[in-house]
C-alpha cells in the first residue's frame, strides 16, 4: 500500500485551512446569528411578558380606579339623594307654611266676609224689622193712640233733668208742638197744661204737623228736645241694635 | 478508472512537490465551500430568507449533534466537526460531477482527516483537563488498562481512516467497473448508492469525531453506541 506523503501532508493543511475558512465565513457568523435571534427571541419573551405585567398591572389600576369611581358615584349620588331630600323636605315645609298661611288668612277673610255679611244682613233686618213696625204702626189711627202718647209725653217729661226742663220752656222762646196728625184743641190744651206743670211756665206754643213720625208728640225747644214719637221710638230702636251688633 | 485505486499520479508540480488530483479537488472544494459560505453570510438577518434559512438548519443540527453527542457546549468543536461533515459530504458527493474522483476515496486524504481528529482529541483533551489529566484518563479504569487505551487511540483513528477509504473507495471501484462493463444506465443505482454511502460515512465521520473528542473532554472513553451503529 502507498501512501504519498505529500498528498498528505498538503491535504492535512488543506483541511485545517479548510476549517478555518468555513469557521470564519459559515459557521461563527451562522452562530452568532442563530445565539443573537435567541437573545432577540428572549428579549422579545421578556419585554413582551414585562409589557404583560405592565398591562395586567394598568388593567387592575383601571379597575381599582373604575371601583373608586364607582364608589365616588354612589356617594354623589347618594349625597344628591340626600340634598335633594333635603330641598324636597324644605320646599315641602314652606309650602306646608304657605299653605297654612293661606288657609289662615283664607279663614280670616271669610270671617270676616262673614262677619260683614252678617251685618249687612241683620242691617237689613233691622231695616226690614224698622219698616214692618212702621208699616204696622202706621195702620193703627193716629187719634186713637194720641192720647196714650200724650200721657208717655207727660212721664218722659217728668223724667228729664231740671236744667234741660227749664231749657225747655224758655221764657224768651217758643215751644215747638210737632205731631204726627194735626191735634184736637183738646189736646193741645192738653199739651200747654203738661208743659205748663213740668215747666212751672206757660210758654208760647206753635203746631206742626209731621207724618213721619207715625203717631206721637214730639217738642222742640230752645235748648232741648223731647221725642215721644213712634219714629223716635223706632230711631233709638234701630240705635240700640246696631250698638247691639257692633259689640257682638 | 481501471487503475490501482490506492495509486495517485500527479497532476503538476509545484517545484518538488508533486500536487495530486485529490488536492486539487480539495482546492476546488475549499474555494467552493469557503465562497459559498462568504456569499451565503453576506446578508445575515434576524428574519431569515429560504438559503439562510436552509444554511441555519445545516448549522443548528450540527450543534444540536455535538451538544447531543458530547454533552457540552458546542461552540469550540463547531468548526472542526462541521468542517469533517461538510467537507467530507462534498468531497464524497463530487464524484457527481463527471471525471472528478472523490478526494475521500484516495488514502492520503482520509489519513489527513484522521489524523486532524487524532490531534484534535490530544489538544481538546490537554485543553479540558491540563497534560496530567487528560494523561491520566489512560490508565483508566486501572494501570492495567494503559496499554490497551494507547493502543486504542492508534486503532481507533485507524479504523476511522480504513472505514472512509474502504467505503468511498469501494464505491468508486465498484462504478468504474460496471461503468466499464454497462455504459449506460446500469451505473445510475449504484451512483445513487454511493451517494448515500458518502452522506451516511460523512455523517458517520463526524460522529466518531464528536465521539472520540467527547471522551476525551469528559473523561468517558470509548466509541460509544454511535459506532456499533455503523455501516
Amino acid at each position: 500500500m502507498h501512501l504519498d506523503a505529500w498528498t498528505l501532508a498538503l491535504q492535512t493543511v488543506n483541511v485545517l485551512v479548510l476549517v478555518w475558512l468555513l469557521a470564519r465565513f459559515l459557521f461563527r457568523p451562522v452562530a452568532a446569528l442563530i445565539a443573537e435571534r435567541q437573545a432577540a427571541a428572549a428579549k422579545l419573551l421578556d419585554d413582551a411578558a414585562a409589557a404583560k405585567q405592565k398591562a395586567e398591572q394598568d388593567a387592575a389600576e383601571m379597575a381599582a380606579r373604575r371601583r373608586d369611581f364607582a364608589a365616588e358615584g354612589e356617594r354623589l349620588q347618594a349625597e344628591a339623594r340626600d340634598a335633594a331630600e333635603a330641598e324636597r323636605a324644605r320646599l315641602l315645609a314652606l309650602a306646608q307654611a304657605e299653605a297654612e298661611a293661606l288657609r289662615a288668612a283664607a279663614r280670616t277673610g271669610a270671617a270676616r266676609e262673614e262677619a260683614a255679611m252678617r251685618r249687612a244682613l241683620e242691617a237689613a233686618a233691622r231695616r226690614l224689622a224698622l219698616a214692618v213696625a212702621a208699616r204696622l204702626l202706621a195702620r193703627l189711627p193716629a187719634g186713637a193712640t194720641t192720647p196714650a202718647l200724650l200721657r208717655s209725653l207727660a212721664t218722659d217729661l217728668a223724667a228729664l233733668p231740671d236744667e234741660a226742663r227749664s231749657g225747655l220752656a224758655d221764657a224768651s222762646a217758643t215751644v215747638e208742638v210737632v205731631s204726627a196728625v194735626p191735634l184736637a184743641e183738646a189736646e193741645r190744651a192738653a199739651c200747654a197744661a203738661m208743659l205748663a206743670e213740668a215747666t212751672g211756665r206757660a210758654p208760647a206754643l206753635t203746631f206742626r204737623t209731621d207724618p213721619t213720625l207715625i203717631a206721637g208728640i214730639e217738642l222742640y225747644g230752645a235748648h232741648t228736645a223731647v221725642r215721644s214719637s213712634w219714629r223716635a221710638d223706632l230711631d233709638r230702636i234701630g240705635q240700640e241694635l246696631s250698638l247691639d251688633d257692633e259689640h257682638v | 478508472m481501471i487503475g490501482s485505486p490506492l495509486a495517485t499520479s500527479a497532476v503538476f508540480h509545484l517545484g518538488p512537490v508533486p500536487v495530486t488530483a485529490p488536492v486539487v479537488v480539495t482546492w476546488v472544494l475549499m474555494a467552493v465551500l469557503a465562497g459559498g459560505g462568504a456569499v451565503l453570510t453576506r446578508r445575515l438577518a434576524l428574519r431569515p430568507g429560504p438559503v439562510q434559512a436552509a444554511l441555519e438548519l445545516v448549522v443548528a443540527a450540527i450543534e444540536d449533534q455535538i451538544r447531543d453527542t458530547m454533552r457540552v457546549a458546542p461552540a469550540p468543536y463547531l468548526p472542526l466537526i462541521g468542517t469533517l461533515f461538510v467537507y467530507i459530504f462534498f468531497a464524497n458527493w463530487s464524484s457527481l460531477v463527471p471525471g472528478i474522483e472523490p478526494p475521500t476515496a484516495h488514502i492520503e486524504t482520509d489519513a489527513a482527516l484522521a489524523l486532524i481528529v487524532f490531534a484534535a482529541v490530544i489538544w481538546f483533551g490537554i485543553r479540558a483537563r491540563g497534560l496530567s489529566g487528560f494523561a491520566a484518563t489512560f490508565a483508566e479504569p486501572t494501570m492495567l488498562m494503559l496499554p490497551l487505551n494507547l493502543l486504542e487511540t492508534f486503532t481507533r483513528t485507524f479504523s476511522m481512516l480504513v472505514r472512509l477509504f474502504g467505503n468511498v473507495m469501494s464505491g468508486v471501484f465498484v462504478i468504474g467497473i460496471v461503468l466499464s462493463l454497462v455504459g449506460l444506465l446500469v451505473p445510475v443505482p449504484l451512483m445513487a448508492l454511493d451517494l448515500l454511502t458518502g452522506a451516511v460515512q460523512a455523517y458517520i465521520f463526524g460522529v466518531l469525531a464528536m465521539v472520540f473528542i467527547g471522551g476525551a473532554v469528559s473523561g468517558e472513553t470509548g466509541p460509544g453506541p454511535q459506532q456499533e451503529a455503523k455501516e
